[in-house]
Formats: structure tokens, C-alpha cells, sequence
């Protein structure tokens, strides 16, 4: 067996296809039979259903009006038999609509940014919380981590989920977490140097800057005892991470998951069939269905995913549009697993942006705009990532009546629109003002983003 | 006594102070001076011309973000140190000039914050002050 711990030996594992000297954190799930697989989901689904048919008004309307009780599912295409949820019903709800749980079960709640301002809250009972422990164990062990591992925790830690998510699931595991945070570059290869970290949680647009900045620091990566990334909060291109595996000398994966179904951990990238996640399937049904009618798409196909957690028990969401576009196969994996891959999500059919790990909705611009006087509400969105970073341009367009002679001026009105933007997107970007005019109108649908990221 | 200036706001891009010129010429509007430079995405160019009621209009017209702001305008003998000189006199007495360029001939505008006293400082001194009636026979007188 090849000693994980020793830096390349994953991928070395990996290229010369041992896979199982890798670990597998629970091969009675992971490596169980298609229909071992979806007779666990079945019992699951049937359990699930009558939870939130019996605890969540919303949804007990809801099936209620379509004519389903909990006692239609008896197999698992009887899914579709039951209500969609959307982002809206999160947020219509907020903060407690939809918890099947009195507040003195749940041990922790977090949110994500709403589209307008009123953000989406979800809460996890202690279940709950071994439920997304056991999805993360899984996926860190999918990139060789070990117990013995010294993790820097990069992502930022607050309400969003990716910080406690990846946390608790790595220390359950037996690692050494170390809450470095997000942000301070030199301080965060300070401490992969004077702790001996091992492994790097954060956003592959952010490893790359701590890759940059240790190489102008100095730092020799090769000699690092960094020996893993752990990806997560945006879309991370091969070619992205090919390029930090080689300048960071470490092996990275990244994982998918969502706010609203749980976190990060739905589904996670063995290092036998990089493109494709596994999915935790015993946690979460999947289907694929087309986005404009909602109809399941043949299998394999391209289409909108769809999860229904299992077993999680304070928000017990019921086949949440991710309006994520992939598709996913259930053969068996070169790894040795047999749970269902999904491809690595690339594109969404919304127009959410997802810039440095936050979620952007252009809507968002063009709700600070309409309370900005001496702006238009035309503006245009450039995303690109020359620098390694994402970097977002807002075109903004001045209203003639705004203009001033001076430059200071100009430059102060474009700043408040910066900070504004900042405070509602919670992401920086930079404000570009042009004349009155300049925003090309469209006669149909108006195309308010230009992604050059590669 | 001060003189009209138009500052115009144009984006950093190649035709776009070619597009408000041209508008300027089709409307016989004659420039007297600009002032231009690299401030990034954006900037203000700033001109002088014998006509600025009606350049404004014109340019307003295109739609384009478009002030005018008073200026003084300074007809400098063309003798070395005369540039110096004036300059002295403003800063004498803490004035700030916030820009200034030069126009054709020896003519300079100058953008102050108080312009009433900057223009009693230099109506003492051996330079002429020019107004925009002058500026625009100016045009006249080259034609």
C-alpha cells in the first residue's frame, strides 16, 4: 500500500491506476450494488416524503392541491408525482417556513445571499450535521486526505456553508483543522509553513493567488508539506487546476453541493474519472430533467439537476431546481465506487455568476442601480480571470445630468457606486462609467453578462 | 471677466473624441483650445471654442454628457518667464489652480475654485484678461 501522506502519492496512485491503495471512507455505500443503491433511496424517499408531508404545511398544501399523499411513492420514479421547490419557496418562506423541526432540535443554522437582499436561511438538527459529515469524509478521502491531515481552512467561515461544512466533517474525520479564514495571502503561507499544513481548503481562484504570492514570497511549493487542495465555491476548469497541481505540487479536487439541499458534499471528484463527481446517493435522489418543462431527460442527457435530500430532517426540501446544468451516468467507476457521477457543473439556466466563491445575480446590479440617481439602468457585466482572480467590471451608464467637470468627482460618484455594489453583492467589483448611451440596447432579451473567464 | 469652457465626458476608446469634433465642425463651432489626458477608463476633455452655447447644445443633442464651466482666460506676453510669473502671482496669494492649458497663440485657461479673486489678483498685474466675446472675434480676426 502507498503511504498517502507521502506528497504524490495520490496521483501517483492515481496515473498507475492502483486506486485501491486510495481510500474509500464507506465502500457498503459507495462500492453497494445499483440495486442495493436504490432500494436504500426508496426506503429513504418513502421516509422522507411522509416527514414533510406531516410536518411542513407548505408542502402538505402543495401535495394536497396536486392530490398526493405520502403513501403514492412505492417506487422511486414516483418521485415525479410530487411538487417541485425553488429558491423562491426558501425565500418566501424565510427564516422558519419550511423547518419540520421545533428550533430547540436544530443546532445550526446558515444562509446564502438572496437574489434581492432577503437572504435564505437552512437549518441542520444533529442528524442532519452526521448526515453532512459523513458526505464530506467521503469526498476528502476521494483526494487521499487522511486523519493524520493538517487542514488550513481558507473559505471564509460565517453563514455560508462551505467553512463549518468542510470543517466539521474533516475534524469528525480525525484531522487537524487549522481556522486560518479567508484572505491575508502572507500570513496564510506563514502558516502552511510555521503548522506544517498538509492540506488547503479554498476556492481554486484563491489557491491560485496563494500559489502566486508564495512564488513571489519565495516559497518553495515542491518542498511544501502541502500536499492537498480542496476545492469548492465555483467552478473550477481542468485546466485551472492542472495548473496549480503542477506550480503548488499537491493534488486538488473539488467538490458540488448547494446551500439549500445541505451544503458542499452532494457530490465530490475521485481522482479516477476527474470530470465527473460521485454522488452521495444514499443522501440525495438525483434526477435530470429538461428546464423548460420539467420532464426527466433520457439518461445521460444533459439537463437540470434535481435533489431531494434524504434523511436530512430540519429543512427536508423536496426536489429542489439547482437550475445547474449536467448530466450524470451510473456506470462503475475505474475507482471502484458505483455511485452515480455527474458532470462537473459548468453552466446554470439562471444567470447567477459565481465570482471569487459568491454568488452574483446580475439582478442584484441592477437593483443597486435603480437606487442610484445619475445612473441609467443599463449596465453590462464583465467577468473575466487574466490575473488568476475573478474580476468583475460593471459598465454603468452615466446620465448626462450626473456629469461633472471634475475628475475627482468622477471618480468619487463612481467609488459610491462600488461600495453600493459591494454591500448587496458582498463582492467586490470594479464600477466603469461610460456616456450616456454607451450600453448597446437590444430589442429582445437583453444580454447583461459577458463571462471571459477561461 | 472668464470665458465659457465645455467639458465633455468621453469614454477611453479610439472615436470617441473624433466623433465629438466632428460634431463640433458640422456645426461651425471653432475650437480654440483643448485640454486631454490619460485619466483611465474615462475623462473629461475640456475645450474652448468661439461658439460654446451653441457647442453644448450640439453635443447635448447627441446625447452626450456634456457642462460648462467658467474659466479664466489669460493672454500671456510671449516673452520667457511670463508663464512663471502669472503662476507666481496665484500662488501668492494660496489660490490653487486645479488645471490649466494652453490655447492658440499665447493663450491659457485656467480652471480656479474662486474665480472672482484670482481675476481681481490679475487685473493688477501686466496681462490681459480675455472674455469670451474677445475669444470668439478672436476666430474672427484669424479667418
Amino acid at each position: 500500500m502507498a503511504d498517502m501522506t507521502v506528497k504524490g502519492a495520490a496521483l501517483k496512485a492515481a496515473a498507475e491506476g492502483r486506486f485501491d491503495e486510495l481510500p474509500i471512507h464507506n465502500p457498503s455505500i459507495e462500492c453497494a450494488s445499483r440495486e442495493r443503491i436504490e432500494a436504500i433511496q426508496l426506503a429513504r424517499l418513502i421516509d422522507q416524503v411522509e416527514w414533510t408531508y406531516n410536518r411542513v404545511a407548505w408542502y402538505r398544501d402543495k401535495m394536497d392541491a396536486m392530490g398526493v399523499k405520502p403513501s403514492d411513492i412505492k417506487c422511486l420514479d414516483d418521485v415525479r408525482k410530487l411538487p417541485f421547490t425553488d429558491k423562491s419557496a426558501l425565500r418566501d418562506t424565510f427564516p422558519y417556513g419550511l423547518f419540520a423541526e421545533p428550533l430547540d432540535q436544530i443546532v445550526e443554522l446558515h444562509a446564502s445571499s438572496g437574489t434581492t437582499g432577503k437572504p435564505i436561511v437552512v437549518g441542520y438538527d444533529k442528524g442532519d450535521m452526521d448526515l453532512w459529515a459523513d458526505c464530506i469524509m467521503r469526498l476528502v478521502q476521494m483526494a487521499g486526505v487522511v486523519p493524520s491531515d493538517r487542514v488550513q481552512m481558507a473559505f471564509g467561515y460565517g453563514m455560508f456553508t462551505g467553512g463549518f461544512g468542510l470543517h466539521y466533517g474533516l475534524q469528525r474525520l480525525g484531522c487537524m483543522m487549522i481556522p486560518a479564514g479567508s484572505g491575508n495571502t502572507e500570513r496564510q503561507i506563514q502558516m502552511i509553513q510555521d503548522y506544517g499544513t498538509t492540506v488547503l481548503v479554498a476556492t481554486p481562484s484563491y489557491a491560485l493567488h496563494v500559489c502566486e504570492v508564495g512564488e513571489k514570497m519565495g516559497y518553495d511549493w515542491e518542498k511544501s508539506t502541502l500536499r492537498v487542495g480542496l476545492f469548492g465555491g465555483e467552478p473550477c476548469t481542468p485546466a485551472l487546476k492542472a495548473e496549480i497541481e503542477s506550480r503548488m505540487h499537491i493534488v486538488c479536487t473539488d467538490n458540488y453541493g448547494l446551500t439549500e439541499v445541505m451544503g458542499p458534499g452532494v457530490s465530490g471528484e475521485c481522482l479516477a474519472s476527474r470530470d465527473m463527481q460521485h454522488i452521495a446517493e444514499d443522501h440525495f435522489l438525483w434526477e435530470v430533467v429538461d428546464p423548460e418543462t420539467g420532464e426527466p431527460v433520457p439518461d445521460g442527457q444533459m439537463g437540470e439537476l434535481v435533489l431531494t435530500p434524504l434523511g436530512k430532517h430540519a429543512i427536508p426540501v423536496l426536489r429542489y431546481r439547482t437550475h445547474d446544468l449536467t448530466r450524470v451516468i451510473k456506470d462503475k467507476c475505474a475507482c471502484g465506487r458505483t455511485t452515480a457521477r455527474m458532470q462537473k457543473v459548468r453552466a446554470r439556466c439562471d444567470d447567477m455568476l459565481i465570482i471569487r466563491g459568491t454568488n452574483v445575480f446580475p439582478s442584484q446590479v441592477e437593483d443597486v442601480l435603480s437606487t442610484i440617481e445619475g445612473v441609467t439602468p443599463h449596465y453590462r457585466i464583465v467577468v473575466d480571470n487574466e490575473t488568476g482572480l475573478d474580476r468583475m467590471v460593471v459598465h454603468v451608464e452615466l446620465k448626462p445630468e450626473a456629469f461633472s467637470d471634475s475628475f475627482e468627482e468622477m471618480d468619487n460618484f463612481r467609488r459610491k457606486i462600488e461600495e453600493k455594489l459591494k454591500s448587496v453583492m458582498l463582492v467586490a467589483s470594479k464600477v466603469k462609467l461610460v456616456e450616456p448611451g454607451g450600453i448597446e440596447r437590444s430589442t429582445g432579451k437583453t444580454k447583461h453578462v459577458e463571462d471571459l473567464r477561461k | 471677466m472668464s470665458i465659457s469652457q465645455i467639458g465633455v465626458f468621453v469614454e477611453n476608446q479610439s472615436g470617441h473624441v473624433a466623433r465629438v469634433l466632428d460634431a463640433l465642425y458640422k456645426a461651425e463651432v471653432q475650437v480654440r483650445g483643448y485640454c486631454m489626458s490619460d485619466t483611465g477608463d474615462y475623462g473629461i476633455v475640456r475645450f474652448v471654442v468661439d461658439d460654446p452655447e451653441k457647442a453644448k447644445a450640439v453635443l447635448a443633442d447627441m446625447g452626450c454628457a456634456v457642462v460648462t464651466k467658467d474659466v479664466l482666460c489669460l493672454r500671456l506676453a510671449d516673452t520667457p518667464g511670463e508663464l512663471a510669473r502669472i503662476m507666481g502671482v496665484i500662488a501668492k496669494l494660496g489660490i490653487n489652480v486645479e488645471y490649466s492649458y494652453s490655447l492658440v497663440s499665447t493663450y491659457i485657461a485656467l480652471s480656479v475654485k474662486d474665480l472672482a479673486a484670482a481675476e481681481q489678483a490679475l487685473e493688477n498685474e501686466s496681462v490681459e484678461l480675455i472674455d469670451q466675446a474677445q475669444l470668439s472675434a478672436l476666430a474672427k480676426l484669424d479667418a
